[in-house]
């Protein structure tokens, strides 16, 4: 509905721009030549902004906070709130944009009439020579009487209310509020709505200001909020029974000015001002989302996106947001030894330990064999390689499975989403390849949806057909149609030669597949294909993968093999399970006599097959470097201590190395000594937030020629299919009840869950 | 004079009172005191308790620990809670009617056999708590209900 | 007496005083509730279906728009749809949103905007009273006590054999022609209580009575004739100086 050429540039106010990949990522506000920049002033400050800018982006550009509720920059602009009201006034002796004095133009007369009334700074576009006055008695006095009348219909409710101090109402109101109250009347109420497991819903808190709406149909793209009735009876909803179904959800949380829609597993829990904010980053899906970590008494609280314009702007997917209860349930606190009778037992570590390099005492370096997990971070992954590597065994492996043949994990560019998502918002043409990003990752959905929405991307599937949120070209979901594409037989090969920034993004689930070497060979090919017919310049990235896990980036950069098929062919005799929960390995893989280490924080697959458990910290309890799938170095806070005994990862390792019969003992006892090894091993990894280029797509592709696999007949089909899929996929998120709670309601609907009376 | 000789038969009965100087040596060694006074009882577990009101107030009445008590040696290891109930209430000058002529009502919350007192030790009672758990650890399955 | 005097005025001052803190958004309007809730002659499965005759309708009306804004048609295709069922169930929006090519959630905010959608079942016959000022001025509250008496109901309620239903609506724009009723798209004006108690027995009847004033006046003109421009329309150079 809103992607329409013309109202979208009427929304953008101004042209878009192609700029590089550094330039502003917001859509909106896009630059343009300096030339013709206009000059206005904001209580007199001269400013020089583009044509089409909105007097309250005026003002943001000297520094000057306008107050507002329905207004948000990543949004369509409403300007039914009022807050932004603002006195505007004729600059004297300037000349208007057609060289008159702003008297005497005629083109210009029609907007005298705004002089000296009270505008919306939010919707109004600037002029020539406009003095904006944000703090004249007019002004003031026009703030003063939208919010007494917003507060009419508000409930004063702050003591109990989720949102207090947090509140744009509750702050605003302080700042620009009357001070005093003559309302006597009766204020309205309003149904509160049952939208699902995660959105507390108390409707009567709503001031209409409508960023709910326009956040669910233009960034989640589900329509299913709207405003019904009018005037004093308008309210918000959704007008039948119906759940918020949208794997973004939890954002309107956060975009909600006042207490309306507040987190129903946060209710009534702590308050802000109690909470200690950790700037930390999520590792529940492979986009690593900026994420910041509330904590209260060495308890996680909730969890908040943190900005980051590159990688997730201001939103995070309901998991990242949501699964944090899973951090307090099922957690491993004491290492665990089995008995005789095969059954764990808690112990103390230096038990565990000693069990440890007991077993080891009689196994040759190449009988041990080690598998990484999904939300490793990579200063435990080079202390379990160099660890295992000094025992001589080269048997290091990841869960999910990387194609090997051809260019394999040598060559970086052929594992990394090359072009990044903030990239996608200057490609025009997007070929996804057997992969449901709107799942798997969500974040880097919401960016293709923004950028088909603004810059009028197109986009097509080889894959399962999926709702991703925005329309897109489906070419089928079996492997011909990829083979066709490869060799320029597919009808579709004609579009993808005409654009000129293509991207193909393949999904990580689809090379698990036993042809994983044929389809990415396909991918390259297609890819390589699209690059020489864009003619697009050498720094722009065709091929891209999409990762499912955090830790996968890392575990390819330091050395780890992927896939656990050399384990099963050649099955060890001690295995060390590093957070490995997918269940690739079962006991019944390994012979009888083998002994299992699991290291991690939760008691799940990995953990049941144990034959010692050393408890180790989940995310939010480490710092630890996380690659999300761009190759990005980013690293995680401790946010709370690890629970119980568990302790943080790499120093288990490094304590496993020194117990007598291992006798490896690894060279580093800080995490600056691990993360200097680290930078040996791989320099990218301790350049925070940097992605490190990747390139030699050309040298891959032909060394994927090479790759002698056929394509199987099997339709590409991606895991995740439906949201029900979304919830639980790592063992944090399958030890949440939140989740567990959402799958109910995805399948059952909303009524089946229950909540306690007070929510 | 008169006083002097009761003196010295005190102390020479106060040596001679414990059983030779094996028995004088271990009073002095576990009970700190050689005072020799009147038994009034001995309760069930062995403890004897002593009066003579001769001495001051608060000092004339005194129990000689058991040797073992309640599957405990406690020959050196002595502890005040080894009184139990009925004669706490005597050797305290709450009353002075001594179990032993003054049974004790029976009363249901009476201990049948006396507890020592636990606490700082690993049976000290320690009250639930009404917070919930911050972390639920995992309990791994018990072998074969898997 | 003087106490129990004083003692009234204290209690009705008192009275003004206590706030009903709270109304319910539901309380005012003659549009009910925003929510759907289902009911059993309301709800998804009701059946709808646009005629084939409305199927071409619905059609001609996507047609005035540009291609690609199909949602410009909401109003005049819900309104097509309440004209055919009487009223507009929530299976009506849901068709509406499926030909349009739009979320449902987008009908849903249009058709309870609009007080003259009408989301619950409706008579066959929609009687509207205007009792905005200058029809109650021309005593519109002895029509709408009129219809009252006549059919039994009360305002927002429908007749049992769902002929009329009764409804008290703000200015029609009638109001020379005060007091005026809206049955269906006829307006009934200068109406007395006999008009409209004729009116009604006639739709009960099942014919139409023609709509227009009950007064004699054709229109809108003046009801006791002219009262300025009476005379015939002056000659050329009428007012004009003598010499020129």
């Amino acid at each position: 509905m809103l992607r329409l050429p013309a109202v979208g540039r009427a929304l953008a106010g101004a042209a878009h721009s192609k700029g590089c990949l550094t330039a502003s990522s917001n859509v909106r506000t896009s630059v343009r030549a300096s030339s013709n920049l206009v000059e206005v002033f904001v209580d007199g400050k001269p400013v020089m902004v583009e044509p089409g800018t909105t007097v309250l982006q005026a003002c943001e550009k000297v520094g000057v906070q306008i107050p507002r509720f329905c207004y948000h920059e990543r949004l369509s602009v409403a300007g039914n709130c009022r807050m932004c009201l603002l006195e505007i006034e004729r600059a004297p002796k300037v000349m208007c944009s057609h060289n008159y004095s702003t008297l005497d133009c005629s083109s210009c007369r029609p907007w005298k009439g705004i002089f000296g009334h009270p505008v919306a700074a939010c919707a109004m576009p600037v002029m020539k020579g406009w003095n904006i006055l944000t703090n004249s008695e007019k002004t003031r006095k026009a703030r003063e009487g939208v919010m007494e009348f917003l507060l009419a219909n508000h409930p004063l409710d702050c003591p109990i209310c989720d949102q207090g101090g947090e509140c744009d109402l509750q702050d605003q109101s302080m700042m620009f509020g009357s001070d005093r109250s003559r309302f006597t009347e009766g204020k309205r109420a309003v149904e509160d709505k049952n939208i699902g497991p995660l959105i507390k819903t108390i409707m009567t808190r709503c001031i209409q200001c409508t960023r709910c709406v326009r956040f669910a149909s233009e960034i989640a793209g589900v329509e299913d909020l709207g405003t019904t009735g009018r005037g004093n009876s308008m309210q918000i909803g959704t007008y039948v029974e119906k759940m918020f179904m949208s794997e973004l959800s939890g954002n309107v949380i956060d975009v909600c000015p006042v207490g309306a829609l507040t987190s129903k597993p946060y209710a009534f829990t702590s308050r802000p001002w109690e909470t200690r904010k950790t700037e930390s980053i999520d590792v529940l899906d492979a986009v690593g989302s900026n994420i910041v970590v509330s904590t209260r008494g060495g308890e996680v609280m909730r969890i908040l996106p943190r900005l980051n314009e590159d990688v997730n702007e201001e939103w995070i997917s309901d998991k990242t947001r949501f699964a944090y209860d899973g951090l307090k349930r099922q957690r491993l606190t004491q290492p665990m030894v089995k008995d005789a009778s095969g059954q764990l037992v808690p112990t103390n570590w230096e038990d565990a330990l000693m069990r440890i390099a007991a077993m080891l005492q009689g196994v040759k370096g190449s009988e041990i064999a080690a598998i990484a997990g999904g939300m490793v971070d990579a200063e435990s992954l080079i202390a379990l390689k160099d660890m295992l590597n000094k025992l001589d065994s080269e048997a290091l492996c990841t869960e999910e499975l990387f194609p090997m043949a051809g260019a394999g994990t040598d060559l970086r560019s052929n594992y990394l989403l090359n072009t990044r998502i903030a990239g996608i918002e200057e490609c025009d043409l997007l070929l996804l390849i057997g992969t449901n990003p709107r799942y798997e990752a969500p974040l880097f959905n919401a960016r293709v949806r923004k950028s088909w929405l603004h810059n009028e991307l197109q986009v097509a599937l080889v894959g399962h057909d999926v709702d991703l949120s925005y329309s897109y070209n489906h070419l089928g979901d079996s492997t011909q149609v990829l083979k066709d594409l490869a060799t320029g037989k597919h009808p579709y090969c004609q579009v993808l030669a005409q654009a000129k920034r293509p991207v193909v993004v393949v999904g990580s689930s689809c090379l698990q597949r036993a042809d994983g070497a044929a389809i990415l060979s396909a991918v390259s090919t297609i890819a390589q294909n699209a690059r020489v017919s864009s003619g697009v310049e050498e720094g722009w990235k065709v091929l891209n993968v999409l990762h499912r896990v955090a830790s996968q980036v890392a575990a390819l950069d330091v050395g780890y093999k992927p896939g656990v098929e050399a384990i099963r062919k050649n099955p060890p005799k001690m295995l060390f399970l590093l957070g490995a929960d997918a269940g690739c390995i079962t006991r019944a893989d390994l012979p009888k006599d083998s002994f299992i280490i699991y290291q991690g924080h939760h008691g799940d697959v990995g953990a049941l097959m144990a034959d010692v458990i050393l408890p180790g910290a989940a995310y939010t309890e480490k710092n630890g470097t996380y690659v999300n799938t761009e190759g990005r170095a980013q690293q995680t806070r401790v946010a709370v201590t690890p629970p119980g005994m568990a302790r943080e990862d790499w120093k288990i390792i490094r304590a496993v190395s020194e117990t007598p019969h291992v006798g490896v003992t690894l060279p580093y006892d800080t995490l600056e000594e691990v993360r200097d090894r680290l930078a040996e091993v791989a320099p990218n990894l301790v350049r925070y937030d940097d992605v490190e280029e990747a390139n030699y797509f050309k040298q891959a592709n032909e060394l994927s020629q090479a790759v002698n696999q056929s394509l199987l007949a099997d339709p590409l089909v991606p895991p995740q299919l439906s949201v029900k899929d979304f919830y639980m996929t790592d063992p944090i998120s399958r030890a949440s009840q939140t989740m567990a709670k959402c799958v109910k309601a995805v399948t059952e609907g909303a009524e089946a869950v229950e909540e306690p009376a007070i929510c | 004079m008169g006083e002097y000789v009761n003196l010295v038969r005190r102390a020479f009965g106060q040596i001679t009172g414990h059983g030779g100087i094996r028995g004088f040596l271990l009073q002095l060694f576990r009970a700190n005191d050689v005072k020799t006074g009147a038994l009034i009882g001995i309760d069930k577990y062995g403890n004897k308790y002593y009066e003579d009101n001769r001495y001051f107030f608060g000092r004339h009445r005194w129990v000689i620990y058991t040797t073992e008590m309640n599957g405990k040696r406690t020959v050196w290891d002595v502890d005040g809670s080894m009184v139990p109930a009925e004669w706490h209430r005597w050797l305290h000058c709450m009353t002075d009617d001594p179990p032993t002529t003054h049974p004790p009502e029976p009363k249901k919350f009476l201990a049948k056999v006396h507890q020592f007192n636990m606490s700082g030790t690993s049976g000290c009672y320690v009250p639930y708590s009404t917070t919930a758990k911050k972390i639920h650890e995992w309990v791994p399955p018990k072998v074969g209900q898997q | 007496m003087y106490l129990s005097s004083a003692l009234r005025a204290a209690a009705s001052h008192a009275g003004r005083q206590v706030r009903s803190l709270y109304q319910s958004a539901a309380r005012p309007g003659a549009g009910g509730i925003f929510l759907h809730r289902d009911t059993a002659d309301n709800n998804p499965d009701t059946p709808f279906e646009f005629t084939l005759e409305n199927m071409k309708r619905v059609e001609a009306i996507i047609n005035n728009y540009p291609k690609g804004h199909k949602q410009a048609a909401t109003i005049p295709v819900l309104d097509l749809a309440q004209r055919q069922h009487g009223w507009l169930p929530i299976s009506a929006m849901n068709k509406v949103a499926e030909i349009l090519e739009i979320p449902p959630m987008r009908v849903y905010e249009v058709a309870t905007f609009y007080t003259m959608f009408n989301r619950q079942p409706m008579g066959k016959y929609h009687v509207q009273v205007c009792t905005t000022t200058p029809c109650m001025l021309c005593d519109s509250d002895s029509i709408l006590q009129a219809i009252q008496n006549k059919l039994g109901i009360k305002v927002g309620e429908t007749t049992p054999d769902k002929l009329f239903t009764l409804a008290e609506v703000e200015c029609l724009g009638a109001c020379v022609n005060a007091p005026m009723v809206q049955i269906n798209d006829n307006y009934y004006e200068d109406l007395k209580p006999s008009d409209i108690e004729h009116i009604l027995d006639e739709l009960k009847a099942g014919r139409v009575p023609p709509p227009g004033p009950r007064s004699g006046r054709f229109s809108c003109e003046p009801e006791g004739g002219l009262t300025s421009l009476t005379e015939p329309p002056p000659g050329p150079g009428f007012g004009v100086r003598a010499d020129l």
